[in-house]
């Protein structure tokens, strides 16, 4: 059990470090666009270009051969500058494509190809394990949605039902409409087949949901680093705002949120590169995230004050994004219950193994 | 980053396991297991053979019965006992007194003290706490006066935990009523319980328990050897005592057993359809619990592998509040678990020790530093914020 990072993931942190601060939103120049992020093709380029697109893929399917611990580096740099992109899509599509030994990968490394998963559908609740899209004949037809960054994907993976069973597909150019997928006996190229699909998507979503717990992880860092600076300097009736100990007592409450999802997110993406079936770990972790975020997001905003509502300060936005983040690839409600269901599998939770 | 131990540590944590559960008296696991009130009787053979087996000290020099081991090690070593139930050795001879005298008492003091504390032929307990002086415990009173080449000490001390078993107690004495600052006039002096003036009485909790106590002074004389590194530094070993450690602050070994325990009662208990582990709202409670208690070892995983050995550590405090939580969140748990039955206290069933036990444990927050003061250790300590 080793928690430190070696010199070639600093590098490669810096680098992100780097890209996102020139890609970052400006904040205190009037107002940043509020919700959900569109595709910004610029700064996905850059993450092209420094590897971050192709890192967790064996080489001989046109990855870079490097692990979940390296995905989790670049996506908390991402989060602690508040840079929004598909990158938690694009790992999803990634393994999935990679699973099913599929050429666009080279594209999606490349970032020439935009790939996401469609996974959600309209008025049902978060589930990997069915799907209303029906397969037939190499066509599907349904919806999903709300389907992110699909208004500029070149693909979607969809998962859909053929005989009963779920199976994977791949379209290309699909048709969007209010963010979601419609798909009207549409052409779509099987991926993967029943047998195959379940073990896949569950992989897939175990390394995204872990991308996008390391962002929470950066955004709550940015959130309470923002929030104890804003103490210090923040003055009210002729005093800094540190001087309230009702306010430095729950920034101490900020900071143990921040540390236990810290020690939680890292531990997550060594056990994924470990064994990328660990989905009990996930879901603990997407627990403790979702949690840590709530927690911190909403008190960022509250000790800020009014400035904490604004568009044009950051401290919100990133509760947004903390907002997001906990819904996307089961909530804390859901992974719960999934816990719930395997508590009589094990006595205690063993970490040193 | 590496997620799976090394064959080293892999061994090591197998030793530790084999040891302690096949090795260690089975009779001295159960009597600590049952819970309740603690057998000193318990305590002292549990230490003496975890002694004898080169286990009771193992964070301490080599030279009084340490092992050199890493942090990671010593996780691994606290992890295994508390799993197997084994009663740990007393805290304040192991992680208190002993590390105390070991890094600034003088050397007649390690070969005079150590070797007895390390096997708990001296019991000691703790003379910090005063009626008023809590966590403002620099306010303290007991007066120790220099007379000859003795100290004369006059004053309360409170809280006084496991002290009716104690030979000594090593308390915090005010040496010099006019220094500039409270935090500088106090001394660290060691005294026999046996010293002619010394009186222990009773505190009943409201678990039914007596394991505080006060402790009385009156014109007690102390030898001037007794007194530990120097004079008038007493707030310095203070420190040093209460947030040196980031490993054993958070008793996570104990947390997770008592977990498992509970699901394994839960599934005992019956309901309309089925028992309470299969209640959806308790099981999600379990659930949330054991992701809570993975974040607080992995926490102090990893904090420990950082760790600033033998200085004041405000990430202890970290561990020390979430520590306290938890361990309240758990016996909480179960006390809903145990429902009725929990109603009527008992001390032989898991049932009628549930709330006492919970109650017990409200102490947690507020010994060794509420959790306020280490909000206000990390607040001002790791973030910088000073009123």
């Amino acid at each position: 059990m080793d928690f430190s990072i070696d010199s070639e993931q600093k590098a490669l942190r810096d680098a992100v470090r780097e890209l996102a601060s020139r890609h970052a939103p400006q904040h205190g120049q009037g107002d940043a666009p509020v919700g959900p992020a569109t595709h910004d093709a610029d700064t996905w380029s850059a993450l092209a270009e420094v590897g971050a697109l192709g890192l967790p893929y064996p080489e001989d399917a046109g990855g870079f051969g490097a692990s979940a611990v390296e995905v989790a580096v670049v996506a908390s740099e991402l989060g602690r500058a508040g840079v929004l992109t598909a990158y938690a899509e694009s790992l999803v599509a990634g393994s999935l494509l990679a699973q099913a030994g599929h050429e666009l990968l080279g594209d999606l490394t490349e970032g020439s190809a935009l790939v996401v998963p469609a996974l959600a559908e309209p008025g049902r609740a978060w589930s990997l394990a069915s799907s209303s899209v029906q397969a037939e004949d190499s066509t599907l037809t349904g919806r999903k949605g709300p389907v992110p960054y699909a208004d500029a994907a070149s693909h979607v993976i969809v998962p859909a039902t053929e005989d009963g069973a779920l199976a994977l597909y791949l379209v290309e150019s699909p048709t969007v409409e209010n963010g979601h997928v419609v798909l009207d006996s549409t052409k779509a190229t099987r991926l993967l087949d029943a047998s195959a699909t379940a073990g896949a998507l569950a992989q897939a979503v175990n390394l995204g949901t872990v991308a996008l717990c390391a962002e929470a992880l950066g955004t709550m860092d940015a959130a309470t680093t923002m929030t104890v600076e804003y103490l210090k300097t923040r003055k009210q009736f002729g005093v800094p705002l540190m001087t309230f100990q009702t306010l430095t007592q729950r920034a101490a409450d900020m900071y143990v949120s921040l540390e236990l999802a810290r020690s939680t997110v890292q531990f997550a993406a060594m056990a994924i590169a470990d064994n990328p079936e660990d989905s009990a770990t996930v879901s603990r972790t997407k627990v403790v995230t979702g949690q840590s975020g709530r927690h911190i997001g909403q008190e960022a905003i509250q000790l800020h004050g009014g400035i904490g509502m604004t568009a044009e300060y950051a401290v919100g936005h990133l509760t947004t994004r903390l907002t997001a983040i906990e819904r996307t690839y089961g909530d804390t409600r859901q992974h719960l219950a999934a816990l719930a269901a395997g508590l009589s599998d094990h006595g205690q939770v063993d970490v040193l193994a | 980053m590496q997620r799976r131990l090394s064959p080293d540590d892999a061994a090591f944590q197998q030793r530790m396991r084999t040891y302690f559960t096949t090795e260690f008296p089975a009779d001295l696991r159960e009597r600590w297991s049952a819970g309740g009130e603690p057998d000193p009787e318990v305590i002292r053979a549990a230490q003496r053979r975890l002694h004898e087996d080169g286990l009771a000290v193992p964070h301490w020099p080599a030279e009084y019965g340490g092992q050199d081991w890493t942090m990671l090690q010593r996780h691994i070593y606290l992890q295994e006992m508390q799993a197997a139930s084994v009663p740990p050795p007393l805290a304040f001879n192991a992680n208190m007194v002993g590390p105390v005298i070991a890094a600034f008492g003088s050397q007649e003091q390690k070969d005079r003290f150590l070797p007895p504390t390390a096997s708990l032929d001296i019991w000691w307990c703790q003379g910090f706490s005063e009626p008023d002086a809590g966590s403002d415990l620099a306010s303290l009173r007991t007066t120790a006066v220099k007379d000859g080449d003795e100290w004369v000490v006059n004053g309360q001390k409170t809280w006084t935990t496991l002290g009716q078993h104690a030979d000594w107690i090593f308390a915090l004495v005010r040496t010099d009523p006019d220094a500039p600052k409270k935090q500088m006039g106090i001394s660290f002096l060691l005294i026999e319980m046996s010293s002619p003036g010394v009186t222990v009485r009773p505190i009943q909790l409201i678990d039914g328990g007596h394991e505080v106590n006060e402790v009385f002074f009156d014109n007690v004389r102390v030898p001037a050897d007794q007194l530990v590194g120097e004079e008038n530094k007493g707030w310095d070993y203070a420190k040093f005592l209460l947030g040196n450690e980031r490993v054993g602050v958070a008793p996570v070994g104990s947390i997770k057993r008592r977990l498992a325990e509970a699901k394994e009662w839960a599934g005992t208990v019956s309901t309309d359809d089925g028992t309470l582990l299969d209640d959806p709202l308790l099981a999600a409670r379990i659930a949330e619990l054991e992701c809570q208690v993975l974040a607080l070892e992995l926490t102090v995983l990893r904090v420990a592998a950082n760790s600033r050995e033998g200085k004041p550590d405000p990430a202890s405090s970290i561990l020390k509040l979430r520590g306290s939580q938890l361990q309240q969140d758990v016996l909480e748990l179960v006390v809903d678990i145990a429902g009725p039955a929990g109603l009527r206290w008992d001390d032989t069933s898991w049932e009628g020790l549930a709330a006492p036990t919970y109650l017990n444990f409200r102490k947690a927050s507020i010994y060794g530093g509420s959790n306020e003061v280490q909000r206000q250790v990390i607040s001002s300590g790791i973030l910088g914020l000073r009123g």
